[in-house]
């Protein structure tokens, strides 16, 4: 048979339709349909049962409620509770995206690693908790055994008052360390401002749901500051056109941020000129006699000009603020025009209920003292302090103490030595921890005064705006171990990785969520089983403690961290007070109004745990309002706007140097009376401003982790084109100042600061400030995954970092930077 | 593995089971959720409610011992496979036919609740889904309800029992 073109044809044909009747073509194509809905990239989550999970979240020191929505074992769904006073459903994008720093094998330590590249490389081996756990223990018994206990130092970014921050602390004593350093915040610029000026040590706890005026000095009330949950509710209520509830907010702000853009009035001093604006208010204030009498004549002390006991006259509040500060003389300062500033007086004095709050961006950074006891002035000025819908001062929930510290010899020289940053000393008399100074003092040094360092809860390396001091320091401590759960830039660094958990896999306690008007303790309970072999934090301490043995283990006699928490939350029982049942119905500001009392809901201390544990909460939402005679534990008993603590600790400090270098030590530029009371201070740079004509100011976005955490991958999503675009980030620029470097929207363009240099493209913005470029942070990871490594600059690289007059704290606001188009 | 649906559906072997209709007694173990949710087969806990000892067998056969060393005493979830689940596109509701169209088990699922053995489970090489849903022959041909149940399957039910409006597209494809 003959196999021509013909017969080819035929036979195809013929096999076609052949096929067809058959039920191959048939079926196949029934099964593709299916084939192609099961691809193994497709999502198809498993079934099965679901099941919800209350807790709070610890992302930030916030402390909203959330419900995770489970399926099964796995966590699918973060959202705010309905049923948590701090929060009344609300939750910002950043506890949103929780489960992705949970679920996320690319950027979380898996188990204890050892590092074998170099440091910054992220190369790590896994190695066992009791390999891990032995190498320190062994090392910090080896400094204890050369009497140089003081060697080993800590980083901690727990919020203040939480347990995690005790355990940490209560180590580095129990060995003989003094070197537990925090990382700076506006929560301790706040709690020196409370010392000098009311003499109580508390957070500022502001009632901003009870009060009709909102002074916010550069806040970001939008932007992610206090507890996000509560400051949006909060806002929606200022906001509620009724006759009865309209509260006026005003920005005060460099640039327009969202906060300053939604508020009812914006006004843009120069950047760091705050503190003059506060004292120009205060000064129409007291010309107008707008302040509030009963409260200034009664119950404060340094408003007028008094006689010191040695004969001295001394210039007294109302004397410095009426001579320096009228509003010509601020308008100078800060480029306002005089009638703004006189008007913005009289409608902030003119209100019921007027809060001036202070805490820049989300509060994470921290202020400038000065800046913050005059803006605390304002309050003090309307009589504002401790009443309804003003600025409470507050207990904190009273936890029990924990036993007595552990000491022996070692322990006990070891605590004499001086700290290594220097806080608490004369030149820093207010200031807990100056990491600043900590970096210094190991850069300056031939061999690194620290030998092992912790890190817990934070990421220095990247978060604290020194212009990359701290990591130069990090590069020469011999030994870093960083309980870090995720791999970021700080832990690329370290020798040693102890992972903790998440916030999801643990408990822990929120004591206090920030600015909050009562007291509220909030326990974080695991939604999930670990997902990897992780430990907590707390419970490894403990363990360490036990290995290096002697005092410091029996400083440590608990056997989990669960126990410590609940034996802290004995205290609370024994006082009382306080409940552990929240009704959405009646929120706790509307308590609070009410006056109305609180009796404990739960019957013995286990009954009261048990609840505790289930809804994550106990809370006192009752306040004995004014109480002026007993509330300030100032020297003089009185609310103080000329401080006799500083007065007392500059005395201190001039017993051996002239009053002229210890000004100059501490930073202070002012003279005379004026440097015990809230002043303006210029920030002083030492750069040739003709050569960095500019400033850089940073800037916090409530949808861009900025903090310690990493950013979820969601929240890349919600970042505009003209922030980040692929791999750069932009600068907002003003489109006058561009134009003066002929520069377009668009174009790349080199930041250059006396400490650094950072490339970015520029963003034409009207809410930017003439002659300031606007960075965001939160960009330019060096470590993590794919979704952050590598995209934008971090503005903290170039930050020519000032101190702070008085606290020695950080000064991130004051950068001069030249442009150079690219 | 093998379980025998008979054995402990036999209440002279197994107490416990309650329920005065067949349906009522699958449920006791294929239970519907607080939620209305179906729970299908059910997890590890509920043989454990029984078969809680790892040491002590309640029966002789070898696939007990066998369960009980390599699932109970590992503590182990049995993979079971499905010969029901319909693909992922399908929303199928339990609730709606058992409560609401008060239909029993049987009616789509046969006398699997009567046999002593599971059958064979045989599956689609290339969708992965049973055959007890594709069905054995092209045709569509079945002589019980439950040999096919593709789309026309449901279809044909809905429509047999005046129940047409369900055959909108979007009350099965969400």
């Amino acid at each position: 048979m003959e196999i021509n073109r013909r017969h080819f044809i035929a036979l195809l044909v013929g096999g076609a339709a052949g096929i067809n009747a058959t039920p191959l073509p048939w079926k196949f194509t029934d099964d593709i349909a299916i084939w192609t809905q099961n691809w193994p990239w497709v999502p198809v989550p498993p079934t099965g049962e679901f099941s919800h999970v209350k807790s709070v979240c610890t992302l930030c020191p916030g402390g909203c409620g959330i419900e995770v929505r489970k399926v099964d074992d796995r966590a699918v769904k973060i959202e705010g509770r309905t049923d948590y006073p701090v929060n009344p459903g609300g939750i910002c994008p950043l506890g949103m995206g929780g489960l992705q720093l949970l679920y996320n094998e690319s950027i979380r330590f898996t188990g204890p690693m050892k590092r074998v590249g170099p440091r910054g490389s992220g190369k790590f081996i896994a190695i066992t908790w009791d390999e891990a756990l032995s190498t320190i223990a062994d090392r910090i018994s080896d400094l204890r055994k050369q009497e140089r206990p003081e060697a080993l130092a800590a980083i901690d970014g727990n919020p203040t008052m939480s347990t995690m921050a005790l355990m940490i602390e209560r180590l580095l004593r129990a060995v003989g360390s003094p070197n537990y350093v925090r990382i700076p915040s506006a929560e301790e610029t706040c709690r020196m401002t409370n010392l000098v000026m009311q003499g109580t040590e508390g957070p500022m706890a502001y009632d901003l749901e009870n009060a009709d005026y909102i002074l916010s000095f550069g806040s970001g009330l939008l932007e992610g500051w206090g507890a996000p949950g509560r400051v949006m509710n909060a806002w929606g209520l200022w906001h509620e056109h009724t006759a009865k509830r309209k509260a006026r907010v005003v920005q005060i702000e460099s640039r327009a941020s969202n906060t300053a853009s939604k508020a009812d009035q914006w006004l843009a001093p120069k950047p760091g000129t705050e503190a003059a604006l506060a004292l120009g208010l205060a000064h129409v204030i007291i010309k107008d006699h707008l302040y509030n009498a009963d409260f200034v004549d009664a119950y404060s002390f340094g408003f007028n000009n008094w006689v010191s006991s040695d004969g001295k006259n001394h210039m007294g509040y109302k004397t410095m603020v009426l001579n320096s500060y009228s509003p010509d003389q601020v308008a100078e300062i800060t480029g306002l025009r005089p009638k703004d500033i006189v008007s913005l007086a009289r409608d902030f004095a003119g209100a019921k209920a007027p809060i001036a709050t202070c805490g820049k961006g989300k509060g994470y950074l921290n202020g400038s003292l000065y800046e913050f006891m005059a803006v605390q002035s304002l309050n003090a000025l309307v009589g504002n302090i401790n009443m309804l819908g003003g600025v409470l001062v507050c207990d904190p929930p009273p936890l029990s103490p924990l036993p007595e510290i552990q000491k022996d010899t070692i322990a006990s020289e070891g605590l004499k030595k001086p700290r290594l940053d220097h806080a608490g000393s004369r030149r820093y008399p207010f200031s807990k921890s100056l990491i600043g100074d900590l970096a210094k003092t190991i850069i300056k040094s031939p061999k690194s005064p620290v030998n092992t360092l912790l890190v817990f809860s934070a990421n220095p390396d990247f978060t604290l705006p020194d212009g990359g001091a701290f990591r130069e320091a990090l590069k020469k401590v011999p030994f870093i171990v960083s309980f870090s759960p995720y791999q970021d830039e700080t832990s690329y660094m370290a020798d040693l990785i102890l992972p903790d958990h998440t916030y999801l896999e643990k408990m822990d306690d929120v004591v206090w969520p920030t600015g909050l008007q009562y007291p509220l303790y909030g326990i974080s309970k695991p939604v999930v089983k670990p997902v990897y072999a992780t430990k907590n934090s707390g419970d490894v301490i403990m363990r360490l403690a036990k290995r290096i043995g002697g005092s410091v283990g029996s400083s440590f006699p608990w056997k989990k961290y669960d126990d410590v928490l609940k034996e802290r939350a004995k205290g609370l029982f024994d006082a009382q007070a306080g409940q552990v049942h929240y009704d959405g119905s009646v929120p706790a500001w509307k308590r609070l109004r009410e006056r109305g009392s609180v009796t404990p809901d739960y019957k013995t201390f286990d009954d009261m745990w048990k609840e505790i544990k289930a809804g994550g909460l106990w809370y006192l939402p009752v306040h004995a309002y004014k109480n002026w005679e007993r509330l300030f534990k100032t020297p003089t008993g009185k609310f103080e706007f000329f401080s006799t603590r500083i007065e007392l600790a500059f005395d201190d400090y001039t017993l051996k140097i002239s009053e002229e270098t210890a000004l100059k030590n501490m930073g202070i530029t002012e003279k005379g009376d004026a440097v015990f009371m809230p002043h303006y201070e210029p920030a002083l740079s030492d750069a040739d401003r003709s050569a960095y004509p500019l400033l850089m100011m940073p800037y916090e976005m409530i949808n861009l982790a900025s903090g310690w955490t990493p950013n979820p991958p969601y929240l890349n999503k919600t970042i505009f084109d003209n922030q980040l675009r692929k791999d750069e980030s932009f600068a907002e620029i003003n489109p006058k100042t561009a134009s003066k470097y002929g520069l377009k929207e668009g174009d790349r363009v080199i930041i250059k600061s006396p400490t650094g240099t950072v490339r970015v493209r520029v963003n034409l913005f009207e809410g930017a400030m003439p002659g300031i470029v606007y960075l965001p942070l939160g960009f330019g990871h060096t470590a993590y995954d794919e979704f952050s490594r590598g995209k934008g600059v971090n503005p903290n690289d170039i930050i020519h970092m000032g101190q702070d007059p008085l606290s020695g704290h950080p000064v991130w606001w004051n950068t001069p930077v030249q442009l150079i188009k690219v | 593995m093998n379980f025998n649906h008979a054995l402990h559906l036999n209440p002279e072997i197994v107490d416990g089971i309650e329920g005065d209709t067949e349906t009522e007694r699958c449920l006791s173990c294929h239970a519907f959720r607080e939620d209305g949710t179906f729970a299908g087969i059910p997890k590890l806990d509920k043989c454990l409610e029984c078969h809680d000892d790892p040491e002590s067998p309640l029966g002789e056969t070898p696939e007990e011992q066998e369960f009980l060393n390599k699932y109970v005493a590992e503590e182990q979830e049995i993979p079971w496979l499905s010969y029901y689940r319909q693909p992922d596109c399908v929303y199928f509701s339990h609730i709606a036919h058992v409560k609401m169209g008060d239909q029993d088990c049987e009616t789509c699922h046969g006398d699997h609740g009567k046999t002593e053995k599971l059958p064979a489970y045989k599956v689609n090489r290339m969708t992965g889904y049973s055959i007890d849903i594709w069905g054995r022959n092209i045709a569509g041909y079945k002589a019980n309800t439950w040999d096919r149940m593709k789309m026309d399957d449901c279809a044909e039910c809905h429509t047999e029992n005046d129940l047409e409006d369900n055959n909108a597209c979007f009350v099965c494809h969400k």
